[in-house]
């Protein structure tokens, strides 16, 4: 191979190398991503709500319910994934249970109180493998005398591995911890050692079904996925803090959100992960309005999860959330509330006024539909949560439901953090 | 100062393998079910009376929003692919009509709107609002233009395009969308619109009536993208056709079987000459044994099939498994990419007379596609 000598040889060989470097980076910013995402594939999973309730009567409103949980592996390499439940199921003070029910029972003398209670578990998953359980019931390598209607794990070495000996071994994935049950489900991709790596290759749906003997409901979402900052972009060091979003650090952007490194000429963004959403937002029927089709009053349910989590010391983050809530009179009204750690309310409940006198409830806003933007409060303390995500769930009395994902808009500069238990498991 | 041939083929080779590593990172599908956007996608839109075309009746109800805060202006098209004799099912000797009927709405600043596919909405400032006592107050609201009601039965696909007030296509990405679709006994799915993004750049848009989505400078698209690609490769978690669902058995209520219905639209559109597009769609299907399998379809102007009556090899005695990856692509970059939806059927009871429950989910995109897909407006008055 020639070697250039001279000076201005070195300078045209530099000057060539930075153009390349710079189109491979150009290439690779175009792939790069700046939003979570609830259409693509990513290295964190969040399914916002999980209920489970086959108790006998149920507690819950709707009758007896389940989730499923479907992860796939889009990738044609295996992924390890650690998972969190947070089981945000509230129980009397008086220790009679859970109240999960409506109108809440604690008797005879006792409050209903939210609980935050963290468990995990890892789950290995071969190239482009789709797996699936039951919240009630976890999920094991598959045996010969399993029950055929639990989803199981099917691949095994010593049973029958993958075409390409992959297989699940070392899964267990555990029962959520308690019946009923409502809370959460975080999924992050991780090696085998449980470090945390920038592979977004998990997708993820849930599906509530309830059933009785004379009725059968289902609604899916799909999870929310916050995507790993890839290759040239993210200063990358896998512990057991994952920042989501930030700002950048000197520059000439420097204070301003960043995703990735070229949004801070200058300087470095903090981020490993995407940023989560400044704003969500809803469209939604008002509560009690009628459906035009079915001719039934329409509900509407929001489940709220911070972006920020504390896995290792099990602190729930508070998180002060503002509605801003348009009727199709394009007027508008405003209410706030505080979320810890989880939040599912009746959209007509958040302001606390009665059903009819709410800013959600259709004969306040006087319109059918509503298009609700809400926003998380942030501030630099790390003991508040940011950011939130969540889905929304529409019920029709007497009748059917549905869920669907929330929309977003735009990043801010203060990070999330995920902060994972020390040591792996 | 020349290097020798050697030389610079082998910095090429270097400088090329550095360009590829970087681009196998895979760039995600840029079309957004979660983001506002400046065209709406709504594959499945049903509205059928009687159940003829889709076994049971249906309506849907469409909801937009204006996400910003000044006024948008929107040209919606609804495709009709309603077989040619509606009467009887479709199939190669009934062809779907893709029949395409535009109108025009406009929203004020943040304004959500909606209305029901099979009535329309009227311009009629005498609605009545909802109160305590009255709840059916369907037309309140600052009524977004005269929309059409669809034909009984309809089942196709609605787009609507964001626009400015010439009516020539404005890439603001001010627009969000959800379907419902409805049974009159009250069950329901409901999904996001897919949106495209419109790319805000000096170079990349010319406002005529040709909207480029994705790929570079061509013939059709001299400015290039003006949206966002379609994506390379949808992806589809879900049941095996037939398989049982866990949790009408965990709770030992009766037999159950669950069906897929998959419903693709093709990127291109042509509504000025109605020349439907047409893609041919490549399946490859992973069970939970991690085995690979395959087939294919076509799809012209819109096509809703369960996954059964696409091919045999989806359902669950052929899969072996009750879950599977779904991953779809065109055949060809030459032809149209695609975006879609899924809904699931759960049905519990005897196969005879089953309860039934229907759940809608957006599906996942993987890549963008190399080729321009191109959107044919009909020429402005």
């Amino acid at each position: 191979m020639h070697v250039r000598t001279g000076r201005l040889g070195m300078l045209k060989q530099a000057a060539w190398w930075g153009s390349v470097s710079v189109a491979a980076a150009c290439i690779a910013l175009s792939g790069a991503r700046a939003d979570v995402t609830s259409d693509q594939a990513a290295a964190i999973l969040v399914f916002p709500k999980l209920v489970v309730d086959t108790s006998v009567p149920p507690e819950t409103a709707r009758g007896p319910v389940d989730t499923l949980i479907r992860v796939s592996n889009t990738s044609d390499r295996p992924i390890t994934m650690w998972c969190f439940y947070v089981n945000a199921t509230p129980h009397c003070t008086n220790g009679t249970g859970s109240c999960l029910s409506t109108p809440v029972t604690c008797s005879p003398i006792g409050a209903c109180k939210a609980e935050w209670q963290e468990s995990d578990f890892v789950v290995s998953i071969t190239a482009r493998q789709p797996i699936a359980w039951l919240a009630s019931q976890g999920a094991v390598l598959c045996q010969e005398n399993d029950n055929p209607a639990v989803p199981c794990l099917p691949l095994s070495a010593s049973g029958r591995p993958g075409p390409k000996g992959q297989n699940n071994d070392g899964s267990r994935i555990s029962p959520v911890p308690e019946d009923p049950f409502i809370g959460e489900l975080k999924c992050i991709a991780v090696d085998q050692n449980n470090v945390p790596v920038e592979r977004n290759d998990l997708k993820g749906e849930a599906e509530i079904i309830r059933s009785t003997a004379t009725s059968i409901d289902v609604e899916g979402y799909n999870a929310v996925g916050v995507p790993a900052i890839l290759g040239l972009n993210a200063i990358w060091n896998g512990d057991n803090t994952l920042v989501l979003g930030g700002s950048c650090n000197g520059g000439a952007n420097s204070g301003l959100p960043c995703s990735n490194a070229s949004s801070c000429p200058g300087g470095t963004c903090a981020a490993e992960y995407s940023s989560c959403p400044n704003i969500l937002i809803l469209d939604h029927f008002f509560d009690g309005a009628l459906d035009p089709i079915s001719q039934r009053q329409v509900t509407t349910d929001l489940t709220l999860v911070p972006c920020s989590e504390d896995f290792a010391t099990q602190v729930p983050l508070t998180t002060t959330v503002q509605f801003l809530v348009f009727n199709e009179f394009e007027q508008r009204l405003s209410t706030s509330r505080p979320v810890t750690c989880f939040q599912e309310f009746h959209i007509s409940d958040i302001d606390k006024a009665s059903k009819d006198r709410s800013i959600f409830s259709a004969a306040v806003q006087g319109t059918l539909t509503g298009q609700t933007r809400i926003r998380g409060v942030a501030d630099q303390d790390q003991a508040h949560g940011h950011a939130l995500l969540g889905v929304a769930e529409e019920f029709r009395a007497d009748a059917g439901s549905a869920a669907v994902n929330l929309h977003f808009q735009g990043i801010r500069p203060q990070s999330d953090f995920i902060h994972l238990p020390a040591g792996g498991l | 100062m020349k290097g020798s041939a050697s030389g610079v083929i082998a910095r090429w080779g270097v400088a090329m393998s550095i360009v590829l590593a970087v681009t196998a990172v895979r760039a995600p599908g840029d079309v957004t079910t979660e983001r506002s956007s400046s065209i709406l996608i709504f594959p499945k839109v049903q509205f059928d009376s009687t159940g003829v075309q889709t076994g049971a009746p249906v309506d849907t109800i469409i909801q937009i929003s204006n996400t910003s805060n000044s006024m948008v202006f929107v040209h919606c098209f609804y495709v009709n692919a309603v077989p040619e004799d509606p009467s009887l099912p479709p199939g190669i000797l009934n062809p779907p009509q893709c029949q395409e009927i535009d109108f025009s709405i406009w929203l004020t600043k943040q304004q959500p709107t909606h209305w029901v596919v099979s009535s329309g909405r009227r311009l009629d400032q005498t609605d009545k609002s909802c109160t305590k006592d009255f709840r059916g107050c369907s037309g309140a609201g600052f009524d977004p233009g005269l929309i059409p009601p669809v034909s009984d039965p309809f089942a196709g696909e609605l787009k609507c395009i964001e626009v400015d007030s010439s009516g020539a296509p404005s890439k603001g990405n001010h627009l969000k969308g959800e379907v419902t679709l409805v049974t009159p006994a009250g069950d329901a799915s409901k999904y996001n619109a897919i949106g495209v993004l419109g790319i805000n750049s000096d170079q990349g848009s010319n406002n005529d009536n040709t909207l480029c989505l994705g790929g570079g400078r061509s013939s059709q698209c001299p400015s290039g993208a003006e949206y966002n690609a379609c994506p390379e490769t949808v992806i589809l978690n879900h049941f095996a056709e037939n398989a049982t669902d866990p949790v009408v058995e965990e709770l030992d209520n009766g037999q159950s079987r669950v069906a897929t219905q998959l419903t693709l639209v093709p990127c291109r559109e042509d509504f000025e000459n109605q020349i439907p597009a047409k893609v041919t769609v490549q399946f490859q299907i992973t069970n939970e044994f991690e085995e690979l399998f395959s087939t294919s379809t076509t799809v012209t102007c819109w096509s809703n099939l369960t996954l059964g009556a696409i091919a045999r090899v989806f359902d669950v005695g052929f899969l072996g498994t009750r879950f599977a990856q779904t991953r779809m692509t065109a055949a060809t970059d030459d032809e149209s990419g695609f975006v879609g939806v899924a809904e699931e059927f759960h049905r519990q009871g005897p196969a005879a007379a089953p309860l039934v429950s229907r759940a809608a989910l957006n599906l996942h995109g993987e890549g963008v596609r190399p080729n321009s897909d191109t959107i044919v407006l009909p020429e402005a008055p």
